[in-house]
C-alpha cells in the first residue's frame, strides 16, 4: 500500500447563483457519501479542504515579490488536497473517478506520495 | 414537515439559512443592497459546500452565519469609509454588535415577516409576490422557480427584477406599520396560497408534489400570527387550510409515483400533529364577524379529514360550504367540486347531471380534473365507454405523469371488463 495526493481543482463553484442552495446541499451530500466510502475502505489518510473564497498569498522569483491570492483561472485554483492509500496509481485513479466535482467540471489530480526514509518530523498544530 | 437529524445537521439546512440570512441582510443593509445581499449569502452557502465537503463541522449552522457575518462586516466597513450607509446605523452601536442583532435567530422572524409585507406590493402582481416570496424567502433558484411553475427561467427573471426593483426603491425594511399590515394582509394570504398549492398540487412534470413549499407556506403563514394588527381569525384560517392539506401529503401519491384518489387513501397515516394543529387553527379561525372564503375552505378540507371514510363523510355539510364559496364569488373549479360532493350526498345521476351541465365552461374543457371526476362518475355508474373516453381525455390534459398515471390506471382496471364485453359482443355477431 502506498498514498496517494487527490489535488482538486476547479469544480464551477465560482460563478455566483449557478447552484441554487438545494443544489450545493445535494452536491455537498454527495462530497460526504464519497468520503465515507473512501473512509469505510480505510483508504483515506487526510484531508485539506482550502478556504472559499480563494485567499492567500503568492512568493515568486529571485525578488521574492509576495502577491495576493492565488492567480490561477476558476478552472485551475486548487481548492483542496486529500491523501488517499491504495495498492497502486491505477487505484487510486479508479476511486477518484467518483469523485462529484467531475460533475461539476472540475478535476483531480491523482500523484503518488513519495516515502522517504528520513521524512522531517510532523508538527502537531495546538488545539483550539 | 422533515425533522432529521444526525449530528447537527437539519435537512433542506442551505436553503433554510438562505431564506433567514437574505431577510437579515436585506435588514441590516438596506433594501437598496438587495442584490449584494444575496451575493453574500450565495458566496456563504458555497464556502460552507467547499469547507464541509471532506466532513461537516459540529454547528454547521453557527460556521454559516459566521462567514455571513463576517461577509456583512467586510461590505459595512467598506461602505462606512464610502458614507453610503451614513444613516443606516446608529452611531454608539458597535458593527459588530449590529451585524451579530440582525442575523441572530431571535430577529429572525421579524425580518421575514418585514420581507414578506414588503414584498406583497400593492403595485405588484400576486404572480410577482410568490415568485419573490420563493427566491427570498424560501430560497429557491430562477430555475427551481421556473420549473416549479410550468414557466421559462426568462419569465421568473423578470419578475424577480421588477419584483427586486421594487424592494431596492424602499429606504428601509422596517417592521411594517399596522396600517400596512392591514392593507397588505390579504395579498399576502393570497401569495401564501399560491404558494401551498404550488406545493400541493405543482406544475412540474416530475414532481407534482413540492412537501417543501407546503412547509414553507405554513411556517410563513405562522409568522404571521406574529404581527398582531393582522386579523388573526383569517390567519388562523388560512393556516387551518394548510395543516388539514398537509396532513395527507404522504398519501396522496404511491410508492409508484401514481396519484391516489381520496377514497383510496391510508386515512391511517395522514399526519395526526397536523391534523390536530388543523384543529387548534380552525377552532381560533371561528367567531369572527366574516365567514370568510378561507375559512369556507378550511371547513371543506376539515370535514374531509375527520371523517373515516368517504362514504361517512358528511357531505351535506361540504355541499352548503360549496354553495356559500359560490354565493361569494362564482368559480367554474368551485361548481366543479360542489357537482362532485352533489354525487355523493344526493348519488350518481344528480352529480352527473350537474357536471353535464357545467360542460359549456371553456375554462373547465381544458381542466383535467373535470374529465377525470366526470370519468370516475359514469365508472361507479357502469358506463364504462363513457368512462374510458373522459379518463383519455384527462390524461391528455394532465399536468403530471403522476397525474396522468392515476388515469391509464383506471383506464387498466377498464379494460378487462371492456374486453370481455367486447368478446362477448363479437361471439354474437
Amino acid at each position: 500500500m502506498a498514498q496517494f495526493m487527490y489535488v482538486f481543482r476547479g469544480g464551477g463553484y465560482a460563478a455566483p447563483g449557478a447552484l441554487s442552495p438545494t443544489e450545493l446541499e445535494q452536491h455537498l451530500a454527495k462530497w460526504n457519501a464519497w468520503t465515507k466510502a473512501l473512509m469505510d475502505a480505510g483508504r483515506l489518510a487526510a484531508a485539506q479542504p482550502l478556504e472559499h473564497p480563494p485567499t492567500g498569498k503568492t512568493v515568486r522569483g529571485r525578488a521574492r515579490a509576495v502577491t495576493d491570492g492565488p492567480y490561477a483561472e476558476s478552472k485551475d485554483l486548487v481548492s483542496g488536497t486529500l491523501i488517499v492509500v491504495a495498492g497502486s496509481l491505477a487505484e487510486a485513479a479508479e476511486w477518484a473517478r467518483d469523485c462529484p466535482i467531475l460533475e461539476q467540471d472540475g478535476s483531480v489530480e491523482v500523484r503518488p506520495v513519495l516515502d522517504l526514509p528520513a521524512m522531517p518530523p510532523r508538527i502537531e498544530l495546538p488545539k483550539g | 414537515m422533515r425533522e432529521a437529524d444526525a449530528g447537527g445537521w437539519v435537512e433542506d439546512l442551505f436553503r433554510r439559512e438562505s431564506a433567514h440570512l437574505v431577510a437579515a441582510l436585506v435588514r441590516l443593509l438596506g433594501p437598496s443592497h438587495l442584490t449584494l445581499a444575496e451575493d453574500m449569502v450565495q458566496e456563504a452557502l458555497l464556502s460552507a459546500m467547499q469547507a464541509f465537503r471532506f466532513g461537516r463541522p459540529e454547528d454547521p449552522k453557527a460556521w454559516i452565519l459566521r462567514v455571513a457575518s463576517n461577509r456583512a462586516l467586510d461590505a459595512l466597513r467598506k461602505q462606512r469609509r464610502q458614507q453610503a450607509l451614513r444613516h443606516r446605523l446608529e452611531p454608539e452601536w458597535t458593527l459588530e454588535g449590529a451585524v451579530e442583532l440582525a442575523l441572530s435567530p431571535a430577529a429572525d422572524a421579524q425580518n421575514q415577516l418585514a420581507m414578506m409585507f414588503a414584498i406583497c406590493d400593492g403595485s405588484l402582481s400576486s404572480e410577482t409576490h410568490v415568485t419573490l416570496i420563493l427566491r427570498l424567502l424560501c430560497g429557491f433558484s430562477s430555475s427551481e422557480i421556473a420549473r416549479a411553475f410550468l414557466v421559462d427561467v426568462g419569465t421568473i427573471d423578470r419578475r424577480l427584477h421588477r419584483g427586486r426593483a421594487r424592494l431596492q426603491a424602499l429606504g428601509e425594511l422596517g417592521a411594517p406599520a399596522a396600517a400596512e399590515l392591514r392593507a397588505r394582509q390579504g395579498s399576502v394570504e393570497q401569495a401564501l396560497y399560491l404558494l401551498f398549492n404550488e406545493g400541493y398540487h405543482g406544475s412540474d412534470p416530475d414532481s407534482p408534489l413540492q412537501p417543501a413549499m407546503c412547509a414553507d407556506a405554513l411556517r410563513l403563514g405562522a409568522l404571521l400570527l406574529r404581527a398582531s394588527e393582522v386579523e388573526q381569525r383569517r390567519v388562523h384560517a388560512l393556516l387551518a387550510l394548510f395543516c388539514f392539506n398537509a396532513a395527507r401529503l404522504a398519501t396522496r401519491l404511491d410508492q409508484a409515483g401514481v396519484v391516489v384518489p381520496l377514497e383510496q387513501q391510508d386515512r391511517t397515516r395522514w399526519d395526526r400533529s397536523l391534523l390536530e394543529a388543523g384543529i387548534e387553527h380552525l377552532g381560533a379561525s371561528a367567531g369572527g364577524a366574516a365567514l370568510t372564503k378561507l375559512h369556507l375552505e378550511a371547513g371543506i378540507a376539515f370535514e374531509h379529514t375527520r371523517a373515516a371514510s368517504v362514504a361517512s363523510t358528511d357531505w351535506a355539510q361540504i355541499v352548503d360550504y360549496y354553495d356559500a364559496l359560490l354565493a361569494r364569488e362564482p368559480s367554474p373549479i368551485v361548481a366543479l367540486n360542489r357537482a362532485l360532493a352533489l354525487a355523493e350526498l344526493r348519488g350518481l345521476e344528480a352529480g352527473r347531471a350537474a357536471l353535464a351541465a357545467l360542460s359549456g365552461d371553456a375554462r373547465l374543457h381544458e381542466y383535467s380534473f373535470f374529465w377525470a371526476g366526470r370519468a370516475d362518475v359514469e365508472r361507479r355508474a357502469g358506463r364504462a365507454a363513457e368512462a374510458r373516453a373522459f379518463y383519455r381525455r384527462a390524461s391528455e390534459l394532465a399536468k403530471s405523469r403522476a397525474e396522468r398515471a392515476g388515469y391509464e390506471r383506471r383506464l387498466n382496471e377498464l379494460e378487462p371488463h371492456a374486453s370481455a364485453a367486447d368478446a362477448l359482443s363479437r361471439r354474437k355477431t
